[in-house]
């Protein structure tokens, strides 16, 4: 597997954690000016509900390729916090690999619901937003972490930390 | 294979796998997997994957946490926090250890604008920390004050482990906010007084004589974003105007248009907003996968309802079921992250709690538990040997041994257990805002 290849999922990480937080920012406007409407305008905005879950959940796929990169999912390192560097560099790639086939198996179950969803033309119930697209894109999000957490258990992306706060 | 073996089983591959630094939602996911295979098929198995992503991450109750998330990180980028603690140390200025006061007073009122106790801790401290040295400060009482300060953030609405719960245990949003808000309150004064105490006690801690900022009208203006955040999200959701995340949602426009005002969000600031929100929002999104796997799993082999039924059955006193259940928490929150805890936990244990009679209506009952579940949260930010909060202000302060750190927090935890048992035997306390507000 070439090494450089690689090396473009860290901007590609980065990218679509912005992207996911656009759509965030898109969710608050999109709230106020439904709110706006419903409170002084009697004018509500049909499917805000669904327009925040669906841009929610998107966001939420695409931030999980960041977070894989930071290696922010949390995990338990009271019992192995003796043992040599090594070791510990070792177990952290079993658990890539793991996180790996967790985000194949969910990025793959999505792109199926994407394909599903396409032929069979399902939408959300009131403004009939495309499912598809929404699946498409948790695809997209999830298949990129799987690939990030695979670059991890090769050893092929720099380790970084940096914590949330 | 009896249904028993099989729950043991699956706890048991958890367990190994976390043991040994597997991600805890990978390690939920693998066992449930294991789980659902045993217990059916591989088809069953994908045929449930199919949705879980789509149902959790595309749901409308779960978009607050994300909203909450990103209102938070706006006001730990957007310059707020300096103003605040200036108000909050002119405030309680005058008292003998009352820069540290004013820190725990700037930390309260972060929180009601910040659902996340490392992220109010580290804003706090920024600006704290040196504050508090220059004047005198001990090592210890600094970082000790500001780690346990910061579990503010996450015991006054809003809060994300309490939307966890009321996701998890279906209950009401803003009820459990009102729940909290007077016990968080307590929990600000408890601390206040832990430092009065403390400072007395232990001499050469903290400067005899503060040199107290005056309450100016200047220094007033620090906290009154923050307060006009807190009344419009707060208001809005108990006058009825909007739900808890178009509340979340409102929050975090208006903090945004704070940031602006304050001119203080840069491009590459916001573009941190959108990062870090990205990083704790995803782990918070996994865990909730790994765990609907695994207690689906679980609720197959039935042992989950079987141990409800028979706990109810026996005749322990109900507060003693309680009590030991914190207990666990206690313990289990020394060695792992409180959210996952929740995650993996709150589906086995409520229900238990649901069965038993303390004299309240179930919904009480709920909200109730709720409170005494993110008392024990807190105090696990705290506690030794894994107390995230004393590792994130620690960090920051580079001249001050861990040790010294988790020295600093014994009359926090003093308080934070006094506060407990409190709320434990007068549940009045926490549901007395819930019939008032809601």
């Amino acid at each position: 597997m070439p090494a450089p290849n690689m090396k473009l999922l860290e901007p590609i990480a980065k990218t679509l954690s912005i992207l996911g937080g656009l759509l965030m920012v898109g969710v608050m406007l999109m709230t106020c000016y439904s709110l706006i409407g419903r409170n002084f305008l009697q004018s509500p905005l049909i499917g805000d509900f669904e327009l925040t879950a669906i841009g929610c959940g998107m966001a939420m796929a695409l931030f999980m390729p960041y977070c894989q990169l930071k290696r922010e999912n949390i995990m338990v390192d009271f019992f192995t916090a003796r043992m040599p560097a090594s070791t510990n560099a070792k177990l952290d790639r079993m658990g890539s690999l793991l996180m790996t086939a967790l985000y194949g198996v969910l990025g793959w179950r999505a792109g199926f619901g994407a394909v599903r969803a396409y032929e069979g033309e399902g939408a959300s119930m009131l403004i009939g937003f495309p499912d598809w697209i929404v699946y498409a894109c948790m695809c997209v999000g999830l298949s990129v972490a799987a690939l990030m957490a695979l670059a991890q258990v090769l050893g092929m992306v720099a380790e970084q930390e940096e914590h949330a706060a | 294979m009896s249904p028993m073996s099989l729950a043991l089983l699956i706890f048991g591959v958890m367990l190994v796998l976390m043991v040994v630094r597997v991600p805890i939602a990978g390690a939920m996911f693998v066992a449930g997997t294991v789980g659902m295979i045993l217990q059916a098929d591989l088809k069953t198995f994908l045929s449930f994957t199919n949705n879980v992503a789509y149902t959790r991450l595309a749901s409308y109750d779960l978009s607050v946490i994300p909203l909450f998330i990103l209102m938070g990180h706006f006001a730990t980028q957007g310059g707020i926090s300096k103003a605040l603690f200036g108000f909050a140390a002119a405030v309680m200025g005058r008292f003998k250890g009352g820069l540290a006061m004013g820190a725990v007073l700037a930390c309260a009122a972060f929180g009601a604008i910040c659902g996340s106790s490392v992220a109010t801790a580290a804003t706090i401290t920024g600006v704290a920390l040196p504050e508090m040295r220059r004047h005198g400060y001990s090592g210890r009482l600094s970082t000790g004050t500001l780690a346990a300060g910061g579990t503010l953030g996450i015991l006054i609405p809003p809060s994300v482990p309490l939307v966890i719960y009321a996701i998890l245990t279906e209950q009401n949003i803003a009820k459990l906010f009102a729940a909290a808000m007077l016990p968080g309150v307590i929990a600000m004064v408890g601390y206040m007084i832990a430092i009065a105490i403390y400072v007395r006690l232990v001499p050469g801690q903290a400067p005899e004589h503060d040199e107290a900022p005056r309450l100016t009208a200047e220094a007033l203006k620090g906290v009154v974003p923050i307060a006009i955040i807190f009344i419009v999200v707060f208001g809005g959701i108990y006058e009825g105007f909007f739900t808890p995340t178009e509340g979340a949602a409102v929050g975090a426009a208006a903090t945004f248009i704070a940031a602006l005002m304050k001119g203080e969000l840069t491009r590459d600031k916001l573009l941190h907003c959108f990062y870090a929100t990205a990083l704790s929002s995803a782990m918070i999104f996994m865990i909730f996968i790994g765990a609907d796997v695994m207690n689906a799993a679980l609720a197959r082999t039935q042992v989950p309802a079987q141990l409800a039924e028979l706990v109810g059955g026996m005749s322990i006193p109900p507060l003693a079921i309680v009590g030991g259940i914190l207990l666990l928490y206690v313990l289990l929150g020394a060695v792992m992250d409180e959210l996952s805890m929740l995650l993996l936990t709150i589906p086995i244990f409520f229900p238990i709690i649901m069965k038993l009679d303390f004299g309240m209506s179930a919904e009480h009952t709920a909200i109730w538990f709720g409170i005494m579940v993110l008392m024990t949260v807190g105090f696990g930010m705290l506690a030794p040997p894994v107390g995230l909060n004393v590792y994130v202000v620690n960090g920051m302060a580079k001249d001050v041994p861990l040790a010294e750190s988790y020295r600093g927090i014994t009359p926090f935890l003093v308080s934070d257990t006094l506060r407990t048992l409190l709320l434990l035997f007068f549940p009045g306390i926490s549901l007395y805002l819930v019939g008032v507000l809601t």
